[in-house]
Order: structure tokens, then C-alpha cells, then sequence
């Protein structure tokens, strides 16, 4: 094949890979248009679920699999093809990292459009430098402590880290902005912005209905423009330094059957090759080809004028180069690895003490193995109907960076939904039935009132907002017919709302509803929640 | 008056030559519509007869596996046909209670087969457009699966129109506790409004009826209606004016309410009550669940406001079955 063609293909299979995930992404939420058939729900349980298999990319990442299984014991959905990805690896090389990642992609955009660096300078940003093992490092580091039982690879996957960035706070972001628009142009007087102000209808199916908002998502909308900035100072810097997937890929190719062949009697030392390589690997004629390091994009191929590059299948299988990790790298990683688990225990939330704003998604798995599992993809959080899920900051403590709780003034848990154990790659949240979660029933925390501040226990005015929403039956949180005093001195009949620990499931609602707003007079700990044996409050 | 209107006369007293001009506009309107309805209604027995009288239609199914579709439009028909409210053209706008994200049967939402047979009664009515609008407590789209809207939306093309906060513009209420309070646009420009309720109980108000369901209708800090939850509810049913009021009490909650959860809470009634008097329907509604209308807040603080009226038995009564 002509490298020509090699290199449009690649173009295609990154565009397309690119759109797919950002397809699923969007695809990550509810739709408007689902529904169920009403004549049915007599005789089948019905569970609205989301259409699109919007796991497939992490599916995809066999980092995200194998920690799940060397961490967590758990072989996810979908781990073949991870496997797959590996084989592909073994055969071609880091081929994924080329055509498939849609990260790589977007890192290559960002590079392609417009080099910052022209000339030398660029020849001289692709060059291989020591920076290059930091991310066997990383690889290491995290392996290493998803085996003792801290699975943080998530923080660093290419696949955790792009959706992260997009469903947080990218989409969000423009969403906002958008919004804020299109209602200038509703409120507007001038009748054909009030037509377009129905622009809305296609924007918020992409960027969320309703204002989707995270908690800390400035710091990962931050750090992702920064990360992609990188590439203007070198090229596809993050796939280069510190893609921990790419380092596992870089490992496998040292197999790899299709290698580069340089023919040096060519080579005129034009390199052209160097100025065009995505990986820093090493392409030119006199020097060793990097081969953990090669993306396979096949601008070497392309670019060499004197055809003193080619691609080709070396048969009988032998070993490539070595890929250069160092020593230090692995010692580093070793250490790091060895440490972040028992570290991020001093904190004592594991042992002894949990936040009680730690209250994690229906049918998430008792806190231990929830760290082992957990990717903080964001893909439960981007589900989620009501926003109430968010990535920690502190919660969680330094090992739970980032994972999902619920955070009940931002929304709530709905009773009758399950939508995040439908959707999370590796069942650190459970898939559980609604029949299971109400049946069981699943406890998420407890809800307390706060007399102080509520509106009938401090005698400021009638309200049963609480007692209202509460979604179990019977209703967990009841009422007493009482006088009160009220501030002016008359006396007042309220109903007095009371929690029955064992109905509440800490579902939030109450809280979200409370009309005291700020600090609301009814609040859910994570206290009671039934995944844990320690955290109760009841015999 | 000056020219700021309404809002700040009343602050001032009225002056004798006010006083005067006023009085002659109220005789003058006085004697206008003696003459006009004695000459259009003759005889005229009675000052109260002389209005349009207003209605009522109960309809109940009796007979074992009847059809909802059925007795609905049995209902329309008795009333005059659903003609009677839409005309040819017209931008039909339904507002059923789909407030929560449950399964049909729990009885926290209108029944999907009574909302289906309304659109289809008004597309065949010739309606321009026929919508159906909520502003719902849980999430929408869930709420819109679950209670079947969404299906009868898709089975007959009425279009389904989702809160979002561009569709929630700010309007006068006029009301005696509400003033100026976000209200949900598509149902004000409705050319009939149809209030499609399912009867329900209610912790604070005892029951969530017609009147009640206008708090889907508005936006904004709507959990702090409850701390007036009966003036609240008069005020917004006095803002909306519905068309005519078709309460679904085919099942009803009986407890629990309003969201319910289990099918313990939930009563056969197998009844629909139809009534462009809101007052009188939910009146008549309340007797389901064994309660005096006189009883409740709302219906006492409407009745006195001037909706209607809650002795249902004198209106234009009437009743079929299937």
C-alpha cells in the first residue's frame, strides 16, 4: 500500500473514532424521546435505560480492564475487547494510540492545525528525550497500586480522562453559555429572536437539559486545556510523556510484527521524517527506531521523499528494540505505586471515620472494593437525570479523588431510576433494578431535620415540602399535627415533620426540596447507608 | 388614576368626584345588562339564571373491563362534544399531572388512556396544534416515560413540550398572595386550556385536585407555596382559567400522597368528572375520598374569591356510564 494511502486511512479512522466518541458521549444521558410502553407495566418490569452502548470506549481501553481485574477481581463487561486492542498491539504495534484513540486524535488536531513550531525548532521538539519514560512511570505507579487494592487509573486513562473532561465540564460549559443566549433572546422584545431562542430545543439534547453544573469542574476543564496546550510545545505531548495506556501499548509492541525499515544508503539527513513523527520515536535513517514509542501514524512514511522508509511485516516474530523505560522509572514507579495505598489510608476514611458527605450512588459497593473498581470516569455523573451526582474534591479523601457522590442541593436521587449502575464500565456502582433498589431497600444515607432552621419546628410558618417529596411508601418521614409558637407570639398549628430511620433511604429529595435554601433545614448523611456494615446508626 | 395604574391607587383615598363616577358607571352597567338580558332572554326569572349556567358530566365505568377511551369520550359527548370547547384551528393546550416519575398504576399521575382519548377528541375537533405541558417535580423525561404521556405523545403526534427555563417567563399573578412569579409560557398561549388532574391526596392541602395541579403551571421557589399552600392554589387557579377541567379519578390515591409508591394507597373510583367550573369539579372530586368540600381550604378560599361555585348539584348536571 502507498503510504499515501496508509495516511488518509489513518486520518478517517481517527475522525471517525473521534465522532464515535463524542456520539456516545452525548449519548450519555437520557433522552427525551424514550418511553414505556404504559400497557406493559402490569405485566413486565420496565427500567428506562439508555439506548447507545455508551461504554464501548472504556470497553475499549485495556488499561481500564486490566485494573479493574488485577484491583478488583473483576472480569467487566466487555473485556475482549480490550484484549482485542492488546492482540491488535502484539501484531501492528500501538496502532490504537494512531487510528483508534480519540484522545490521540484530538491531541493530533490540536498539534496539526497550524504548527506553533516551525522548521528545526520542530524537528527539534520530536526528538526522544529521557521526559519520555515518565510515563512508564505513571504506568507503573498505577498498577502497581490498583494491585494493592487503589485503583486511581482512571485519573490518568486517556479514555477516563477525555470523557471526564468533556461531560464535566467542556459540554457543560458550552451549555452554559448557550443557554445564557438563548434566554437573552427569549426574553428579548424583538419577535425573531424569540424564534430563535428555540435554537434551544437542538442545543440542550448535546449540552444537557436542564444546566448540568459539577462540583470542581473549573479545575478539570483547567487542566485538560492546559494538557492540551502541550501540544503546542511538543507535539502530542500527552500520548509522548504521559499516557499510562500508551506505555502498556508501548510494551506490547516490542513484539509487534509490522516494523519500520530504514534504508540509510537513501537518506539524505532531510529529516522530514522527524519533523512529521507523532511519537518522538526515532524514524530517521543511523538511528535506532523506537518502536514502544512509534504511533504508527505513518507520517515518516509519507514524508520521506527518498523512500528510505517503509513499513513492513517481519516474519519470523522476533523481539524489537527494548523499549527505553529506565531504571528509574520502574524503581520510581515501584515506589509510588507501593505507597499511594497505604498513603491515602492515613487519612483513616477507610478505617475509621467517613465523611458524612460521602454518599455514593445507589448500588455502589462497599467503600474498599468501590476504590478498586471505580474509574471516575464521570460516566454515572453524566447520566444522571437529576445532576446530583458529582466528582469528589475532599470527600473521599486523597484516594477518592474524583469519584462520584451525591451531593443533594445540586439534585436528587430519584426513586424509580438506576441509570448509573446501568451505565458504569467496571460495577464499582452495581446494576440494580428499580424492584431491587426499592425492594431491598437500597439505602444511600439518612436524613435528619435540623429544628433550628425548619420552617414549622422554629414556628416561622406551615410546611410539609419534606414529607411531600418523599418517595417511599409509607413515607419515611412523617407529621405531627402540633401548636407552635411563632416569633410574633401567637400561636400557630403546624405540622411537625419526624424521620423514620429505618423507611429513609437518603434518596435527598427532601433536602433538594427544602425551601430553606442555602443550608437546608431537612439534610442526608451518608450514615445508614446499606453498603457498609460500619457506617449505621441503627442496631 | 395615575399613570403608574393600579398599583399604587390604592394607596390613595378616593376623592367625592371618584366616588360619584364611579357610582354612575356601576349603575350605568347595571341598568345596560338588565336591558340586554331582558331583551336577549325573555322572561328572565332570575338575576342569577340570566349567566351561562355551567356544567357538570359524571362519568362512570361500570361494567367489568370497560374502556377509559369509552367513558371519556361518552363524557365529551354528553357535555356537547368537545367542539363545544375547541374550535376549528385552535392551539389546544393539556395539562395533565405527570409531577412524578411513577408507574402508571401508582396512581400519582394522569391516566395515560384518559389523556390519549382527549387529544385524539380535540384532533378531531379540528385543533391546529394539540400540546400537552407540565412543569414536573422529578425529572421530566423520566416523568414523560413513565406515566405514558411520551407514548400517547408519540401514538398520536400532540407534541410534548418539556420545562426548560426559556419557556418560564416572569408574569403578574395578581393574585392575593402571589404576585410576580415565573409561569410556564405554552399554557398561556393556549387557545383552550384543558386541566386534565388526577385526583389525589395531598399531606398539606388533603387533596391535590383541579386547582391544585396549576402549581405544575409555574416555576421559580414553588416549594415555598406550601407555607400558604390553599391561598397559593386559588391565586394560580385564578390566573390560568382553564376551559374546562376533566378530573381523572378512574383510580385515585388515597394515601401517601401526592407521589404515593405502592398500589395499597390507590382506589378504584373508575369515575371522570368533567366541569368548566373549576370549584365544582373538584368539590364533586373530594366526595370521592369521603371528604366535605366545605372542609377543605382551597375550595373555601376559591368559592369566596368567586371561581365557582362548591354545590355542584346546582349545576347543569348530568351523568352517562359504559
Amino acid at each position: 500500500m502507498k503510504a499515501k494511502h496508509l495516511v488518509w486511512a489513518r486520518r478517517i479512522s481517527q475522525t471517525f473514532f473521534l465522532f464515535l466518541f463524542l456520539f456516545l458521549l452525548i449519548e450519555s444521558r437520557l433522552p427525551e424521546d424514550t418511553f414505556v410502553d404504559y400497557s406493559q407495566v402490569f405485566s413486565a418490569e420496565q427500567d428506562l435505560t439508555l439506548q447507545q452502548p455508551v461504554t464501548f470506549f472504556f470497553e475499549l481501553s485495556p488499561l481500564v480492564g486490566i485494573s479493574s481485574w488485577v484491583s478488583g477481581h473483576q472480569i467487566i463487561n466487555g473485556f475482549l475487547w480490550g484484549l482485542g486492542v492488546l492482540g491488535l498491539t502484539v501484531l501492528l504495534g500501538r496502532v490504537f494510540c494512531g487510528f483508534i484513540c480519540p484522545f490521540g486524535a484530538l491531541h493530533h488536531l490540536v498539534s496539526w492545525i497550524k504548527p506553533s513550531l516551525k522548521g528545526d525548532r520542530m524537528i527539534k521538539a520530536n526528538r526522544k528525550t529521557q521526559s519520555q519514560r515518565i510515563k512508564y512511570f505513571v504506568l507503573i505507579a498505577l498498577l502497581v497500586g490498583a494491585l494493592l487494592g487503589l485503583n486511581m487509573v482512571g485519573l490518568l486513562d486517556p479514555i477516563s480522562f477525555f470523557f471526564r473532561s468533556l461531560a464535566l465540564s467542556v459540554l457543560p460549559g458550552v451549555g452554559i453559555g448557550l443557554r445564557a443566549l438563548f434566554d437573552a433572546l427569549a426574553n428579548s422584545d424583538i419577535k425573531v429572536f424569540n424564534y430563535l431562542s428555540y435554537g434551544e430545543v437542538m442545543a440542550s439534547p448535546i449540552f444537557g437539559y436542564s444546566d448540568p453544573a459539577y462540583q470542581g469542574a473549573w479545575f478539570i476543564g483547567i487542566l485538560f486545556l492546559m494538557i492540551l496546550f502541550l501540544n503546542r510545545i511538543r507535539p502530542r505531548f500527552w500520548c509522548r510523556t504521559l499516557c499510562p495506556l500508551g506505555a502498556l501499548l508501548g510494551l506490547c509492541a516490542r513484539v509487534s510484527l509490522l516494523r519500520l525499515k530504514k534504508d540509510p544508503d537513501k537518506c539524505t539527513n532531510c529529516h522530514l521524517c522527524v519533523k512529521s513523527c507523532q511519537g518522538a520515536a526515532s524514524p530517521i535513517p543511523g538511528e535506532k527506531w523506537e518502536t514502544a514509542e512509534c504511533l504508527v501514524c505513518f507520517n515518516c512514511f509519507h514524508a520521506c521523499p527518498e523512500n528510505a522508509i517503509s513499513f513492513s511485516f517481519g516474519w519470523p516474530p522476533g523481539l524489537n528494540p527494548r523499549p527505553d523505560v529506565g531504571r528509574r522509572a520502574v524503581l520510581g514507579g515501584l515506589v509510588a505505586g507501593i505507597s499511594f495505598p497505604f498513603l491515602g489510608r492515613l487519612d483513616g476514611q477507610l478505617s475509621r471515620v467517613s465523611d458524612p458527605k460521602l454518599i455514593r450512588p445507589p448500588g455502589s459497593l462497599p467503600e474498599d472494593d468501590f476504590l478498586t473498581l471505580c474509574q471516575r470516569c464521570g460516566l454515572c455523573m453524566k447520566a444522571c437525570p437529576t445532576n446530583v451526582i458529582n466528582p469528589t474534591f475532599t470527600e473521599a479523601g486523597m484516594t477518592g479523588f474524583w469519584t462520584p457522590h451525591l451531593i443533594m442541593t445540586m439534585g436528587y436521587c430519584e426513586h424509580t431510576c438506576t441509570l448509573c449502575g446501568s451505565v458504569c464500565p467496571t460495577g464499582a456502582i452495581e446494576n440494580i433494578s428499580v424492584k431491587e433498589k426499592i425492594g431491598r431497600p437500597i439505602k444511600i444515607g439518612s436524613s435528619y431535620v435540623d429544628r433550628g432552621r425548619c420552617l414549622p419546628w422554629s414556628g416561622n410558618a406551615p410546611c410539609i415540602v419534606c414529607e411531600e417529596h418523599c418517595p417511599t411508601s409509607p413515607k419515611a418521614i412523617y407529621l405531627k399535627e402540633e401548636r407552635v409558637t411563632a416569633p410574633d407570639g401567637k400561636t400557630l398549628s403546624v405540622q411537625l415533620p419526624f424521620v423514620d430511620l429505618r423507611r429513609c433511604t437518603g434518596c435527598g429529595i427532601c433536602e433538594n426540596k427544602c425551601p430553606v435554601s442555602g443550608l437546608p433545614a431537612i439534610r442526608v448523611i451518608a450514615a445508614g447507608e446499606s453498603r457498609s456494615l460500619r457506617n449505621q446508626i441503627l442496631l | 388614576m395615575n399613570r403608574k395604574g393600579e398599583y399604587t391607587d390604592k394607596y390613595h383615598p378616593i376623592t367625592r368626584r371618584e366616588s360619584i363616577k364611579k357610582l354612575f358607571c356601576l349603575s350605568g352597567s347595571f341598568a345596560l345588562t338588565g336591558a340586554l338580558t331582558g331583551f336577549s332572554r325573555m322572561p328572565s326569572p332570575a338575576w342569577a339564571d340570566s349567566q351561562k349556567k355551567a356544567f357538570m358530566v359524571e362519568g362512570l365505568g361500570q361494567t367489568e373491563g370497560y374502556a377509559v377511551k369509552e367513558l371519556t369520550q361518552k363524557v365529551f359527548e354528553s357535555a356537547g362534544g368537545m367542539k363545544r370547547f375547541v374550535s376549528k384551528g385552535d392551539v389546544v393546550v393539556i395539562k395533565p399531572n405527570i409531577s412524578w416519575a411513577r408507574p402508571v398504576q401508582m396512581a400519582a399521575t394522569t391516566h395515560p388512556e384518559v389523556l390519549r382519548a382527549v387529544v385524539e377528541l380535540c384532533q378531531d375537533a379540528g385543533a391546529k396544534k394539540v400540546r400537552i405541558a407540565d412543569n414536573t417535580i422529578h425529572d421530566a423525561r423520566r416523568c414523560f416515560s413513565l406515566s405514558g404521556a411520551r407514548m400517547v405523545a408519540e401514538k398520536t403526534g400532540a407534541e410534548l413540550i418539556f420545562p426548560r427555563s426559556s419557556l418560564m417567563r416572569k408574569m403578574k399573578i395578581h393574585g392575593h398572595r402571589l404576585d410576580v412569579w415565573p409561569v410556564f409560557v405554552p399554557l398561556i398561549e393556549a387557545d383552550t386550556l384543558i386541566n386534565l388532574p388526577v385526583a389525589k391526596h395531598h399531606s398539606l392541602s388533603t387533596l391535590t385536585l383541579g386547582m391544585k395541579n396549576w402549581i405544575g403551571g409555574v416555576d421559580g421557589r414553588r416549594s415555598a407555596l406550601h407555607q400558604d399552600i390553599h391561598q397559593s392554589t386559588v391565586d394560580l387557579a385564578q390566573f390560568f382559567k382553564p376551559t374546562v377541567t376533566l378530573i381523572d379519578a378512574i383510580r385515585i390515591m388515597t394515601r401517601n400522597g401526592p407521589s404515593g409508591g405502592s398500589l395499597s394507597d390507590v382506589a378504584e373510583k373508575n369515575t371522570l368528572i368533567l366541569s368548566d367550573d373549576p370549584v365544582a369539579a373538584d368539590a364533586r372530586a373530594s366526595q370521592l375520598f369521603g371528604k366535605k368540600p366545605g372542609n377543605l381550604g382551597f375550595i373555601r378560599l376559591a368559592k369566596k374569591w368567586g371561581l365557582g361555585t362548591d354545590d355542584f348539584l346546582r349545576l347543569d348536571q348530568k351523568k352517562v356510564s359504559v
